[in-house]
């Protein structure tokens, strides 16, 4: 996956589309964005100046999906977490998952997400939730996975048409359908032919956190220099995101 | 061998140890995980065939184009229509969760209908020489407005008024090479979204506001003026006043305004929103060709602006909110009703708006429930028709606006929708786009009764280029009368536009992520003395409100940015002086 960070304008939209896809519930009232649940969750970095040299951008931030010693996969005394080894998309099973959260404490991108109550809809909306996805109790850990209920209905339709594997451009998650200005890009990077693996290959695309060599497979682009200093922050946010650990 | 309590208490004990180191008992926390899976509370997703349908959003003006993914009829996921004309594809946080707002636990559901009924009866016949019936819609130019516009025409002393009469005035971006916004949202929410984004590499943004709005973190100037200064520093761009005074006024740099002035000049036509003291150039702004409608409807009332009224004048009051719009302060409303007595009746979905001040609140259809047409968004060069076709059915108490006031004035109307769409297919012009298989077709190669069938199925009518379209303007906004300032009301209001009510997944947003500012929330800057998430009191001249405190170094010291609910609406306009305590 590729994202621009000079075209994301920060509106939200793929944080409802993948919640809306992924029946994550909306926020508990005791919810903050410490404990919200925020599969993919834009953040809003500046360059710390004040004004005329102030900048800022949006950073959209999901599971990395690391493919050196992926950490969450290591530490998980459930094997609750799996590496596809067909397309390297990291999965997790909330069935398995017993609540230690030490793959919270191993992701270095805070990625990952703990479910500290109950789902609850209001009366009536449940009826509006995916059936491609389940849904997930109190006590569990969940994150992106490139939506997988999509994955599994185009091989689906892949095998009833005959072929045998389904390419992973024909679908595509709820985030980059849902992108209004197209910042976000999804496809092979095996493919070294396709227009997302050649703009993860241009110099103007990075990765967070490189030197932790956790070969993450989310390409972030910009044209500005700032923008790329971020990308070796602990973590992307504010000033006053950081100042609350 | 006599077996001893101490030896069978060794085994037991050896046993538990030794169970640890096999598999056994991680393989029950496993199973207990399972187990835990399934306990009912946990809601199972309905299951059944998955279906498309296509209808237009019609939670603000732009009217974007949806399709939505249904399991059986319900729907579950709502998406864009790639490759649409005016929507491109595009749908906001608030459009891709829509399906959600017929559950809201706060939507109106049940409401003395018939005793409103009789009490707008009555109010009409008590209405004096000098008193009105009005009728307030807060989305002019559809479908159902002209209902009301021709039900006032058949009431005595009936007024139809909207917070804004300029629907027939629309901007050109394609033929803008710069766009100057004074505090307009251009890249968040403004116009049709899809439409500006496509049109974005075209011009050149500079975005004049107080804050760093999103559309200034992404314009390509962004200046910081003060609060309340766009009028002044529009004037200095326009040469009504000097250089200096808008630098005075505005807190810009001389040099800056003179800069800013010579680049307008050569780098047009230039496009100005949000401000009346600066004309726009090269015809980017222009008159728009009305949507056709019957000719019989021509027998309307004219559209009024609430200035038209005098005080103390409006008997009957019957307020339109089923499809959002401006919000008019209720103090401004207030103001126009006769002392004793008025009728105030709120059709409304939520008791978010006039809800709170009108006598009768009468339950009505929410987005995705009911069909409405929607009018052309501001940008929107041609003339347009489309409908947002019911996804889901209302609840049986809810009432039709337009045939509550049609009743009311004694006007009987039928399939006015269908009506209107004959009218246009009439004229022969323009083109339809289909969703299903995004294509377009000439009208004239279309019949009828598929043109009908098109609508239904979210298609959208596109009126064909006016190659005469006169250049237009939009007219002044009224000015508003400012408080006066208070030393003891330290900040300046600078309003933050969200919709609202949203579906409770736009927590996502708000307080799950700080992204955008939720309603009842206000920035300040991190000097301001409260620490982030402090609940407090926001407080004008007009009264109070709770909110919570988030922090924002993009707010300047002085300001208080804060989400334009009707609440915080009712209490201050842009401009005015407020104070933030702690509650």
């Amino acid at each position: 996956m590729t994202i621009d960070v000079d075209r994301c304008n920060g509106c939200g939209a793929c944080m409802v589309a993948c919640s809306v896809e992924n029946n994550v519930p909306p926020a508990h009232e005791g919810a903050t964005d410490r404990k919200g649940l925020t599969w993919i969750r834009v953040y809003k970095v500046d360059n710390g100046e004040e004004y005329p040299n102030r900048r800022t951008a949006f950073v959209p931030v999901m599971c990395q999906h690391c493919g050196n010693e992926t950490p969450c996969v290591h530490v998980c005394p459930q094997q609750a977490v799996d590496v596809d080894p067909a397309t390297g998309v990291v999965g997790e099973m909330p069935q398995r998952c017993l609540g230690c959260r030490y793959c919270m404490a191993a992701c270095p991108y805070h990625a990952r997400y703990f479910n500290w109550w109950d789902p609850a809809w209001p009366a009536g909306m449940e009826k509006t939730l995916n059936p491609d996805v389940s849904t997930r109790m109190r006590g569990v850990v969940e994150k992106c996975n490139l939506c997988h209920g999509r994955w599994h209905a185009a091989k689906e339709q892949a095998a009833a048409a005959g072929k045998p594997d389904t390419e992973p451009v024909s679908y595509v998650p709820a985030c980059v359908e849902a992108c209004p200005t197209g910042a976000i890009h999804f496809g092979d990077l095996n493919d070294s032919s396709s227009a997302m693996a050649k703009e993860a290959a241009e110099p103007e695309s990075f990765r967070l956190l490189e030197k932790l060599n956790t070969q993450p497979k989310i390409y972030y682009r910009s044209k500005k220099d700032w923008v790329r200093g971020i990308a070796a922050a602990p973590r992307p946010g504010s000033g006053k995101e950081n100042g609350r650990g | 061998m006599k077996t001893t309590r101490r030896e069978i208490m060794m085994f037991a004990g050896g046993s538990a140890v030794g169970v640890l180191f096999t598999p056994a008992p991680w393989r029950l926390i496993t199973d207990t995980a399972l187990w835990s899976e399934n306990w009912p509370g946990v809601p199972v997703p309905a299951r059944g065939e998955i279906r498309a349908k296509y209808t237009n959003c019609s939670l603000c003006p732009a009217g974007c184009a949806v399709r939505a993914r249904c399991v059986g009829d319900q729907p579950v996921a709502l998406a864009g229509v790639s490759g649409h004309p005016l929507s491109h594809g595009a749908l906001c946080p608030f459009g891709l969760a829509g399906h959600h707002l017929p559950y809201l636990p706060s939507r109106v559901k049940q409401g003395p209908v018939k005793e409103a009924a009789a009490a707008v009866a009555e109010g009409i016949a008590k209405c004096g020489p000098a008193e009105y019936v009005v009728t307030l819609d807060l989305r002019p130019a559809r479908t159902a407005s002209w209902t009301y516009r021709r039900a006032m025409a058949a009431v005595k002393n009936g007024r139809y008024v909207t917070p804004s009469v300029d629907s027939s005035v629309a901007v050109d971006l394609a033929k803008a090479r710069t766009v100057l916004s004074f505090g307009v949202p251009v890249l968040d929410g403004w116009g049709t979204p899809g439409n500006v984004i496509a049109a974005r590499p075209g011009f050149r943004l500079i975005q004049a506001d107080p804050v760093e709005s999103r559309t200034a973190t992404m314009a390509d100037q962004w200046l910081r003026i003060r609060p309340g200064s766009e009028d002044a520093l529009a004037q200095g761009l326009a040469s009504t006043v000097t250089h200096a005074a808008a630098a005075e006024a505005s807190g810009l740099a001389e040099s800056e305004i003179a800069a800013l002035a010579a680049r307008l000049e050569q780098n047009g036509p230039v496009l100005v929103l949000g401000s009346s003291r600066l004309e726009s150039t090269g015809r980017t702004v222009v008159a728009r060709r009305e949507t056709p409608v019957p000719t019989e409807w021509h027998k309307a009332a004219p559209v009024s602006g609430l200035a038209s009224l005098p005080d103390g004048s409006v008997r009957v009051l019957m307020v339109d909110e089923s499809a959002p719009g401006e919000y008019l302060p209720w103090n401004a409303i207030q103001k126009k009703l006769v002392a004793d007595n008025p009728v105030v009746v709120a059709l409304a979905w939520s008791r978010e708006g006039y809800a709170r001040h009108a006598q009768y609140v009468l339950p009505v259809g929410v987005y995705p429930e009911v069909v409405g047409d929607i009018p052309p968004a501001v940008d929107s060069v041609a003339a347009t028709f489309r409908l947002s076709v019911p996804l889901v059915p209302a609840p049986e108490s809810c009432v039709k606006p337009e045939e509550f006031v049609a009743a009311a004035a004694g006007l009987s109307i039928a399939d006015t929708l269908h009506e209107r769409a004959d009218a246009i297919y009439k004229t022969g012009r323009g083109a339809l786009f289909t969703c299903a298989d995004a294509k377009s077709a000439a009208l004239k190669d279309v019949s009828a009764a598929d043109f009908w069938k098109a609508l239904n199925a979210g298609g959208c009518w596109i009126d064909a280029p006016d190659e005469k379209a006169p250049a237009a303007r939009f007219s002044a906004a009224a000015a508003e009368a400012r408080p006066v300032e208070e030393s003891e009301l330290p900040f300046v209001v600078v309003l933050n536009r969200e919709l609202t009510p949203a579906s409770p997944i736009l927590s996502k947003v708000y307080q799950e992520s700080n992204l955008r500012l939720a309603p009842n929330t206000v920035a300040l800057h991190p000097s301001c003395g409260l620490e982030d998430g402090t609940q407090a009191v926001f407080e004008t001249l007009l009264g109070k409100c709770p909110v919570r405190v988030t922090l924002d170094a993009g707010v300047p010291a002085g300001v208080v940015r804060v989400t334009a609910s009707p609440a915080v609406l009712d209490l201050c306009a842009a401009g005015a002086r407020a104070k933030v305590v702690r509650a």
